[in-house]
């Protein structure tokens, strides 16, 4: 312990003690947060797909009781914690399940979007088993294009871009077979917009809940979120809102996101007049004060 | 400046021609030679003028394509992303003046960053103009024409952004007719009236126009052109400093030194508003869509300008609607949409008579208070600027919500009682800072300031050399005005046990509780000379008790 001693003055001892700490810390927080087990659950799903033996099911059932049942019952009936799922359906796992909301961290909190647990892969086991365990409900839109496929799904980097243009033709397809834009503005202006905002930038809603940003979510999802309608979101199934006007209504929200902004490079993120009053006064107002504290302090020094 | 030299002889001869026949030169003479103070606060009037005839050019360029109908077309133009989609012939025109008109989209962003900027000089122009107490005799008609001519920036800047007919305009108009309606009685038929029928109709927008373009800039050209002409009869107040007085006016000639600068600042103001519409998108109403009745939209937004109304609507609570004989009074619309911004417009109208009356100053001002000089009015300044500010950024509390994740439940009962404490608060700390800073400028008068050497005396004792403050220095600080401290006690009797005839009356006791309030921690600077104090004349310690003395004039 002596070179301890001797160096416990030394001018970077007070760093050295710091990263030690913070490296500590890390580790352990790592260790014991939630996303531990999550992490476990995909390292085993990634042996399991690994055995080939294995089929849909089996992977599904292991996912299932390593990653949900914990909240939502063995036989998803629901806890304290968590709701009932067994009517949600095909459509709500692929929605929850995707955009990374289940596994829920926080079964008392609202669950962001997040980059997923499971591959596209697992999740259809998932389904599997959940289709022939638990429950149905909504099934999911199969051609309604999905979410845009992963490099890292893919060996080689030639079956990757395949996939990527025949994911891109599909979707391109989707959004171009809707016939009527009037007909998409008005079903999300009517319907969708006082809570995700006439942009799809999202919006406050009560209690501590907000309604998100439909930026990153696939045309499947935003199908699967209306037919399932997550957490504060109302259900808009296919008898209030048809398929064709799903179609139309998702054109416009994704040909409006690709709108370019023709009227600068700065969209301000499409927040609108509460940033444009605030660039209004700290850029434009300040500058113009800034010039006339100029103006008048050259003519100081000469009169 | 060499004003010698002669004018080029062409410019002489047309000179000549004009004087000869409209006798000009003199009046010409003196106008050119007025005085205008340096400072820069004294620029921040010219910013909205400025910006106001940017506006103005602007405006009218946009009035050659713009068609205020609200008649019904499918649009089949160059934006195709909306093709096929039914909308006004005023939205669609927008979309021309955007898409089609050359530089129309530039326009359009600079009228619009123009109306930002024009309406965010008037209100610090209006700061600078309370603060320094230049609402004073003789002024008070000239800050009422700027009270006006504020509301009605407000108002065109909300009818201007209501005439695209985009989603957002529609809203706004919505909600100016929910205001409407909630008056009592009359609502429903000032609403038919403006609306010529049931809302939306096909009125409105051609009525909003001609007030637009027409009615409200007639007005306020008037009102800008009377405030300039009471402005160069009365020239600019100015803050104290060596040789200005309530006489005298120091600062650049007109012509050629102000007119110089002033040119150049009109530059820069044009400079930065198209600096910004060029980079800056400001109210993209292609991408909102045309109004229809049925659509809404969260994260929408007046333009800043009525923030604050937006704010005490979102704020207030519906808890005292009552109905009367089967008529509703929404208290919960009417309070925050109509008597609020009643009293906040009607507050700085009446600021200049009230403090007239309340402190019974009937004299001249042509010297700038300095803030501090003048806590009480200071203070209340600041308590203004706190619920306008807590209003204005309440009426942003759903983006703060969603920018921050703060739960909207819990920003609103912040707001709610923010908007009432907060100016108690604010009023509070900025009379203290006040009467703070006036102690030391006392000080500073009395002991010249801390030149921050040190030195030992023979005797031991280390002392730090003040040093005597510029001329200048001494004369900003003595422009302090001497106030005479009101004093009232409770039964109102002055020291002969006489009562005042003005307390028997109920307004004047109130006047006189008032001036007391309003006077009572003044700080006075009676006596005091310049750089008597001690630190200056290492003397005897009598000076100790000098400094305490003025502090307890009455
Ligand atoms: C930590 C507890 C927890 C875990 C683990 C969890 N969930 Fe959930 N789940 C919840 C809660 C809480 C909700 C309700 C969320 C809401 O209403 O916003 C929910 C909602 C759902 C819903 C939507 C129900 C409906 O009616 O729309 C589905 C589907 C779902 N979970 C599936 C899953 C799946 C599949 C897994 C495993 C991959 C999983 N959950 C893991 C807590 C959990
Ligand atoms: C009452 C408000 C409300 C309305 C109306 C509403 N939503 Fe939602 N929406 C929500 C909330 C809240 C969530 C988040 C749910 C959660 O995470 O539990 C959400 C989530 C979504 C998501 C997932 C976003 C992502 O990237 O993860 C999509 C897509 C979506 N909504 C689409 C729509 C569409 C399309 C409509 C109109 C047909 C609509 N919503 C109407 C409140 C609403
Ligand atoms: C006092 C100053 C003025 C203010 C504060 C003001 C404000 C506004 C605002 C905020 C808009 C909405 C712009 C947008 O679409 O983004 C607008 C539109 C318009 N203004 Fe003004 N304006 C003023 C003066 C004028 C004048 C003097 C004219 C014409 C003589 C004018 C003509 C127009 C027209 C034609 C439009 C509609 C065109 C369009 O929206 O594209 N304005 N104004």
């Amino acid at each position: 312990m002596k070179w301890i001693t001797a160096r416990r003055r030394h001018p970077l001892a007070g760093y050295v003690v710091v990263i030690l700490a913070l490296t500590l810390f890390g580790v352990g927080y790592a260790y014991l947060a939630p996303g531990a087990d999550r992490a476990e659950a995909q390292t085993l799903a990634a042996e399991a797909t690994a055995d080939d033996e294995q089929t849909d099911y089996a992977l599904g059932r292991d996912i299932f009781t390593q990653s949900c049942a914990s909240c939502h019952g063995d036989a998803g009936t629901g806890s304290q914690n968590a709701p009932d799922i067994t009517d949600a359906g095909a459509a709500a796992i692929d929605f929850q399940v995707s955009t990374g909301r289940m596994p829920s961290m926080n079964p008392d909190a609202q669950m962001p979007r997040k980059p997923p647990a499971f591959t596209q892969d697992e999740i259809d086991a998932l389904i599997t088993y959940y289709e022939a365990e638990i429950g149905s409900g909504p099934a999911i839109p199969e051609e309604v294009p999905g979410t845009a496929p992963e490099r890292a799904d893919f060996e080689d980097e030639e079956a990757y871009e395949a996939a990527h243009a025949e994911y891109e033709a599909s979707y391109e397809a989707y959004l171009d077979g809707a016939e009527d834009v009037e007909a998409g503005m008005k079903l999300y202006l009517t319907n969708c917009a006082h809570c995700h905002s006439w942009s799809g930038e999202g919006g406050a809603l009560t209690d501590g809940k907000w309604a998100p940003e439909l930026h990153e979510a696939s045309p499947r999802q935003l199908y699967e979120a209306m037919v399932t309608g997550p957490g504060q979101m109302p259900v808009f199934n296919d008898m209030t809102i048809t398929p064709e006007e799903k179609q139309d209504l998702i054109a416009y929200v994704k040909d409006l996101q690709a709108e370019p902004n023709a009227g600068g490079i700065f969209d301000l993120n499409r927040i609108g007049q509460v940033a444009e009053g605030f660039i209004g006064w700290t850029v434009g107002l300040s500058l113009i004060v800034a010039c006339a504290i100029w103006i008048t302090a050259k003519q100081r020094a000469h009169d | 400046m060499s004003r010698s030299t002669q004018a080029p002889k062409a410019l002489r001869g047309a000179g000549n021609w004009i004087d000869d026949r409209f006798h000009l030169a003199k009046t010409g003479e003196k106008n050119l030679r007025k005085v205008f103070p340096n400072h820069w606060s004294f620029m921040l009037g010219e910013i909205a003028l400025y910006s106001f005839i940017i506006l103005l050019l602007t405006g009218v360029f946009l009035t050659l394509w713009f068609k205020p109908s609200m008649a019904e077309i499918v649009y089949d133009g160059s934006y195709e992303r909306l093709n096929g989609v039914t909308m006004s012939e005023a939205y669609a025109s927008t979309l021309y003046i955007d898409f089609d008109v050359r530089g129309g989209f530039l326009v359009r962003q600079i009228h619009h960053w123009a109306a930002l900027i024009f309406v965010s000089s008037l209100v610090v122009h209006m700061l600078r103009v309370f603060f320094t107490g230049a609402f004073r005799k003789p002024r008070e008609i000239n800050w009422l024409i700027g009270v006006a001519i504020f509301t009605l920036a407000m108002l065109e800047g909300l009818f201007g952004y209501s005439l695209p007919d985009d989603l957002p305009s529609g809203m706004g108009v919505r909600i100016l007719q929910g205001v409407m309606l909630s008056l009592p009685v009359i609502g429903t038929y000032v609403s038919m009236f403006l609306f010529g029928g049931e809302f939306p109709g096909h009125d409105i927008i051609p009525r909003l126009y001609m007030i637009h373009i027409l009615l409200i800039p007639g007005i306020l050209l008037a009102l800008i052109a009377a405030h300039f002409m009471i402005l160069w009869h009365q020239k600019h107040t100015q803050y104290p400093g060596t040789g200005r007085s309530n006489k005298k006016v120091v600062g650049t000639p007109m012509f050629p030194g102000f007119a110089v600068k002033a040119g150049g600042f009109f530059f820069f103001v044009f400079a930065v508003t198209v600096g910004l519409s060029a980079f800056v998108q400001i109210n993209p109403v292609h991408l909102f869509g045309p109004f229809t009745p049925t659509s809404i939209t969260s994260g929408l937004q007046p333009d800043w300008y009525m923030g604050f109304m937006e704010g005490s609507l979102r704020l207030f609570p519906n808890w005292f609607d009552i109905n009367i004989a089967g008529y509703a009074i929404p208290t919960g619309v009417l309070v925050p949409g109509l008597v609020i911004p009643g009293l906040l417009f009607g507050g700085l109208a009446a600021w200049p008579f009230l403090e007239a009356w309340i402190t019974k100053d009937k004299r001249h001002h042509n010297m700038a208070d300095r803030p501090r000089n003048a806590p009480v009015r200071t203070g209340l300044g600041a308590a203004g600027i706190t619920i306008y500010g807590l209003l204005w950024v309440a009426g942003a509390n759903d983006i703060i919500s969603e920018t921050f994740s703060i739960s909207l439940y819990a920003l609103s009962w912040f707001f709610r009682f923010a908007v009432i404490i907060g100016p108690f608060i604010a009023f509070m700390v900025t009379k203290r800072i006040c009467l703070g800073l006036q102690r030391r400028d006392r000080e500073t008068l009395e002991h010249g300031y801390e030149s921050g050497t040190i030195q030992q005396l023979p005797s031991g004792e280390f002392i730090e050399v003040h040093k005597e403050s510029s001329t200048d220095t001494v004369h900003v600080l003595q422009s302090k005005e001497p106030v005479e401290r009101i004093v009232v006690d409770a039964d109102g009797v002055d020291d002969n046990g006489v009562e005042s005839p003005e307390k028997r009356s109920l307004s004047g006791g109130l006047r006189s509780r008032l001036a007391h309030w309003f006077t009572k921690d003044n700080i006075s600077f009676e006596g005091v000379r310049p750089h008597s104090g001690h630190h200056l004349h290492h003397g005897g310690h009598s000076e100790e008790t000098a400094a305490e003395q003025p502090a307890a004039t009455h």
